[in-house]
């Protein structure tokens, strides 16, 4: 479970606030979900959580262990992170995999950590791909494999960074669809942003709603209301329920 | 699986195959010369049968420790370049990036052109300007003050951020502080000071003796093992820093000690040889081409590649120049650089990674 208590950061000791006390949990197989408009916070959350800043205040845990003080290897077996740019060297699909397991082996990898990578990529269905260069792959596919490698770490929280951002409606779906079995299936949290508040709803367990670094509204589905979107994000939406599922869509204002 | 056996012996025999290269240039290098001494002579004289003391000398003391500079020092350049590339993001980081180069040619003109480098003893004969006093007395200087620099720079990009674009910068406008001191010194030079040190910035292999030989091995071969253990955290470097550190690695302290040795290794070299340019960026480009970027095999073979570029360099620069070798600095630019233009417009990429 990870649990987050007062957490506060900023970039320059003086500068201003991008973090405001923050307080959140996830629990294990769960998908939390941020929101927020660009420049809220989210990224800056989830790289303190990584352990890519520190923060100024607060405590970041995870199953009771310390996320802050904690090495970088031992960290990085329990977190890994989908960033927003995904980026590539020209390697193999089955080598760029294999990266996200250094933190496990170091130097040279085992014969089990090979294993691993070729169950992964059987799953995650990239098996045809394995000895493709990743830089010429799409959007997509490369999406795939950085989820992939990121699984390689074998993690307890996955943190995925906007994982639709550059995806059409269809592999959107596709990835939504692999987070929402991997949090099942194997029983790790989730932390995700997302903008599409349809999609969100319709994978979210959690909603934490951020706005100028501070957690606006936290909670579930039943958070997402007219009023606290437009709060959040300043627009007015219609929320229709529609067999079960809840569709989120944008009305004009003034026309 | 199976794609990835292939691709995986495709790799091998690039490796073998310059392996090969190396070789064959190695013998070529040794039996060309201005001395005009048949291939039979050479060979006899390599084995010691029989042969004239001076055929002996001329293979076992001026050849053997050439061709052995040019495979070190072009496998140091080469092997350098590459880790500068990779650990500072940037395609066209190179030796001469944090301008050890630069820092180096000071050194050297330093010690020429204000302290006479030894060679006034000499006579004042230009052409044996560093086999005065002491011999070493240029090369020291070429060293300390490359150290002096990748210090400098190192150190003050430790006060902020390690970000790579603040280390170019950095190397950048220090490498620039180096170059207008050595314009500045030369100015003030005597003409025989002047020349001494335009020719030590040429560069030239024939420096080496056993001894350099076994400095620069030291500092190539110790990079090279380090950088090769490093290769997975190399790899993981390409998919950006902060994806690098949440798999595990430590960026900064990667970045700092590799800059470090890949430094060491350039000083070392130029300080030996002089101003060897363009094996840093021709080479590893050139691989990274071939073979993809995963530096398990990039690292070998920007080694290999670098060694065979420069011995070929040399080789020509002695087969052509008439009794005396041309610069070898020159010539690899010169063999190199249509060579590099041709694969960077070549259609054909690395698909196989």
């Amino acid at each position: 479970m990870l649990k987050i208590q007062h957490l506060s950061f900023r970039y320059t000791p003086r500068g201003i606030p991008v973090l405001r006390d923050i307080s959140m949990t996830l629990q294990n197989g769960e998908i939390g979900i941020l929101l927020g408009r660009n420049g809220s916070g989210k990224t800056t959350l989830f790289q303190t959580i990584l352990g890519l800043h520190t923060p100024e205040s607060g405590s970041l845990t995870f199953d009771g262990k310390d996320l802050v003080r904690m090495p970088k290897r031992e960290r990085a077996g329990i977190l890994a992170y989908v960033p927003q740019d995904i980026q590539f060297g020209e390697l193999q699909v089955f080598d760029s995999v294999l990266m996200g397991r250094v933190s496990r082996f170091g130097l040279r990898a085992s014969r089990h950590d090979y294993e691993v990578v070729e169950k992964i990529l059987a799953d995650m269905q990239l098996e045809a791909y394995a000895g493709k260069n990743v830089a010429h792959l799409s959007g997509g596919e490369r999406q795939k494999v950085a989820i992939a490698r990121a699984l390689a770490q074998e993690p307890r929280l996955l943190i995925f960074d906007e994982p639709t951002g550059n995806l059409d409606i269809a592999n959107e779906q596709l990835i939504m669809e692999e987070a929402r079995k991997l949090a099942k299936e194997k029983n790790i949290g989730i932390l995700c942003s997302l903008h599409n508040l349809s999609q969100a709803l319709a994978f979210g367990d959690r909603f934490f709603f951020l706005k100028d670094g501070a957690i606006r509204y936290a909670g579930g589905k039943e958070q997402c209301t007219e009023a606290t979107i437009y709060d959040v994000f300043g627009i007015h939406v219609r929320i229709l329920h529609c067999e079960g599922e809840i569709l989120i869509g944008g009305r004009r204002n003034n026309a | 699986m199976y794609p990835l056996q292939k691709t995986r012996r495709r790799k091998s025999a690039v490796l073998f195959a310059l392996v090969l290269a190396v070789l064959a240039l190695s013998f070529a290098c040794l039996f060309a010369g201005p001395s005009s001494m048949s291939w039979e002579a050479c060979w006899a004289a390599l084995w010691r049968t029989g042969s004239p003391a001076s055929d002996i000398r001329i293979i076992w003391n001026i050849r053997i420790p050439r061709v052995l500079a040019a495979i070190l020092a072009g496998a140091g350049l080469s092997v350098s370049g590459l880790i500068m590339q990779t650990t500072l993001h940037n395609a066209m980081a190179s030796p001469s990036t944090l301008g050890v180069s630069n820092a180096a040619v000071f050194g050297a003109n330093l010690s020429i052109i204000a302290f006479a480098g030894g060679f006034l003893q000499t006579g004042g004969l230009v052409s044996h300007y560093d086999s005065g006093a002491n011999p070493y007395a240029t090369s020291l200087m070429a060293f300390l003050f490359s150290t002096l620099s990748i210090l400098l720079i190192l150190g003050l990009c430790r006060l902020r951020a390690f970000s790579p674009n603040v280390v170019v910068l950095a190397g950048i406008a220090v490498g620039a502080i180096w170059t207008a001191g050595t314009t500045l010194l030369q100015f003030y030079a005597t003409d025989v000071g002047l020349s001494a040190a335009v020719i030590w910035n040429f560069g030239d292999l024939g420096r080496a003796t056993y001894r350099t030989n076994l400095i620069m091995l030291a500092a190539v071969a110790g990079g090279s093992v380090f950088f090769s253990l490093m290769s997975w955290r190399y790899n993981a470097l390409l998919s950006g820093e902060a994806a690098a550190q949440t798999m595990g690695v430590h960026v900064e302290r990667l970045r700092f000690v590799s800059l470090l040795l890949a430094s060491v290794i350039t000083a070392v070299c130029v300080s030996f040889l002089g101003v060897i340019g363009f094996v840093g960026i021709l080479c590893p480009h050139t691989m990274k081409r071939l073979l993809g970027q995963d530096h398990r095999w990039l690292i070998p073979a920007s080694l290999l590649s670098g060694s065979l570029l420069l011995l070929a360099a040399d080789t020509f620069a002695r087969s052509i120049g008439g009794g005396s070798a041309l610069p070898v600095g020159a010539i690899t630019t010169l063999l190199g650089a249509p060579f590099f233009v041709a694969i960077i417009f070549s259609k054909k990429g690395a698909a196989h990674a």
